[in-house]
């Protein structure tokens, strides 16, 4: 049903790409205008479409005004900020818990240069990297989580 | 008692957020609130509030006795919003909100609605009908989210606005020392007699209803408690967003979809019939 490009193996040029890996925009469907002109306009109309729903049905709250003489019940950071704002509140020494934070683009910066000796791009092929990384996602997530909760379940999440 | 906070305080909430029931009933119990997520300008909607308690729990009344507990809640609307009138209310919500007393906090503050105390035993659920301002009409109403914050208790409280103790408190020993004797009264409750550590003697009065826990003979702290903790309330606020919906906004959105639905769809047509030509000519 879809019109698709075949590859024209007759062509000198197109082999020489080929046998570099290259050259995929010489066969497949054309982007021009199959894609550019007729599906990206429908993408973008659905993305428009799907942001005025939301801005409508659930436009986002003002809030209360700040008042910086009262300190609320509860307070709780941007979402973003849940992982090292439960870090500080949990540690008990601000050293150690500034430290911690600040511990964390460290780390981040330091996953790079672990497996430089290892020549490939491919997540799966550098074990210590992606491992690094999956495991501080997981901590991540799970500090995260705990920020919301009680002083006594910030940790354990109230599981143990 | 909401009337102790209506006398005390022009509004429930204080700055930081705590809803000021909470200055008398000190343990906190959960609580939920159930609003609809959306409601048109000017009409009349629900309110749950649900204040859970164990069903066979007992509180100690103030005389002493044991008997069923009380609740109350107090609901915050949006400024705007107010109890329906009682012509607005469906058959059907008069019938679930017949014998609910729902009254605004104040005269100048009709958006704040509370009732209480009731029985609890019926009325774990409490229904509120709100009616929704016009923005319209009301310079002040906007379509806009708005917050909606609750505060719901059950049983009795712990302090009184003058600041004393009611009886449904924990009693502490007020000296240290070994206690003689413990003497029951004819009109219910205890005097304890403590020999506290100065050689002095300490008589201390519990009211009627409280268990002790403490047995001649035995040695105390000064502050350690010497009865059972007789509280099964407590007191819980909680809060919800309700959006005030324009109905021009829903028909402009639906009309806006539609277009964009029938765009996409013809995006896909023309594309489908560029294929044809695509295939005809087979210069690409």
């Amino acid at each position: 049903m879809s019109i698709l490009k075949k590859p024209d193996l007759t062509d000198p040029k197109l082999r020489a790409k080929l046998a570099k890996g290259m050259g995929h925009n010489y066969y497949g469907e054309p982007a021009w205008p199959n894609d550019l002109l007729y599906v990206f306009p429908v993408v973008i109309l659905g993305t428009i479409a799907c942001s005025i729903g939301l801005a409508i049905l659930e436009p986002s709250s003002l809030g209360e005004k700040s008042n910086p003489f009262a300190t609320p019940l509860e307070i709780l950071p941007e979402w973003y900020f849940f992982p090292t704002f439960n870090l500080l509140r949990v540690i008990p020494n601000k050293l150690l818990g500034v430290l911690s934070m600040a511990a964390v683009p460290a780390g981040l910066l330091t996953v790079p240069f672990i497996e430089n000796v290892n020549k490939f791009q491919n997540p799966f092929r550098r074990p210590i990297a992606t491992t690094i990384f999956l495991i501080s996602t997981v901590i991540t997530i799970w500090l995260g989580i705990g920020a919301t909760m009680p002083i006594n379940n910030a940790i354990t999440l109230g599981l143990f | 008692f909401p009337i102790y906070a209506q006398q005390a305080y022009e509004s429930p909430r204080e700055a930081t957020g705590r809803i000021v029931c909470a200055n008398c009933h000190l343990a906190q119990k959960p609580v939920e609130i159930e609003a609809p997520q959306a409601v048109l300008p000017n009409t009349v909607f629900e309110t749950v509030v649900k204040i859970p308690y164990d069903n066979n729990a007992k509180q100690i009344l103030g005389n002493g006795s044991k008997g069923g507990l009380n609740v109350g809640a107090v609901v915050i609307l949006p400024e705007g919003f107010k109890l329906a009138p009682a012509n607005r209310l469906s058959p059907e919500l008069k019938e679930k909100t017949k014998n609910l007393y729902i009254q605004p906090y104040s005269t100048k503050q009709s958006n704040i609605l509370v009732i209480g105390p009731i029985p609890g035993d019926k009325n774990r659920e409490i229904i509120f009908p709100i009616l929704s301002p016009d923005p319209a009409k009301d310079k002040q109403a906007h379509f806009f989210k708005y917050p909606i914050y609750v505060g719901g208790n059950r049983g009795r409280g712990q302090i009184y606005p003058t600041g004393d103790k009611s009886n449904n408190n924990l009693i502490s020993a007020s000296a240290s020392g070994k206690i003689n004797k413990i003497e029951a009264l004819e009109k219910g409750g205890f005097i304890v007699h403590i020999t506290s550590t100065k050689d002095s003697e300490v008589n201390q009065s519990i009211p009627a209803g409280v268990e002790l826990k403490v047995r001649e003979g035995e040695t105390i702290q000064l502050d350690q408690a010497i009865s059972k903790d007789p509280n099964v309330g407590g007191f819980g606020q909680n809060e919800t967003e309700i959006v005030l919906q324009s109905p021009n906004r829903i028909k402009g959105m639906i009309a806006f979809f539609f277009v964009s639905v029938l765009a996409q769809i013809f995006f896909v047509l023309k594309k489908k019939q560029f294929e044809k030509v695509q295939a005809a000519e087979m210069n690409f």
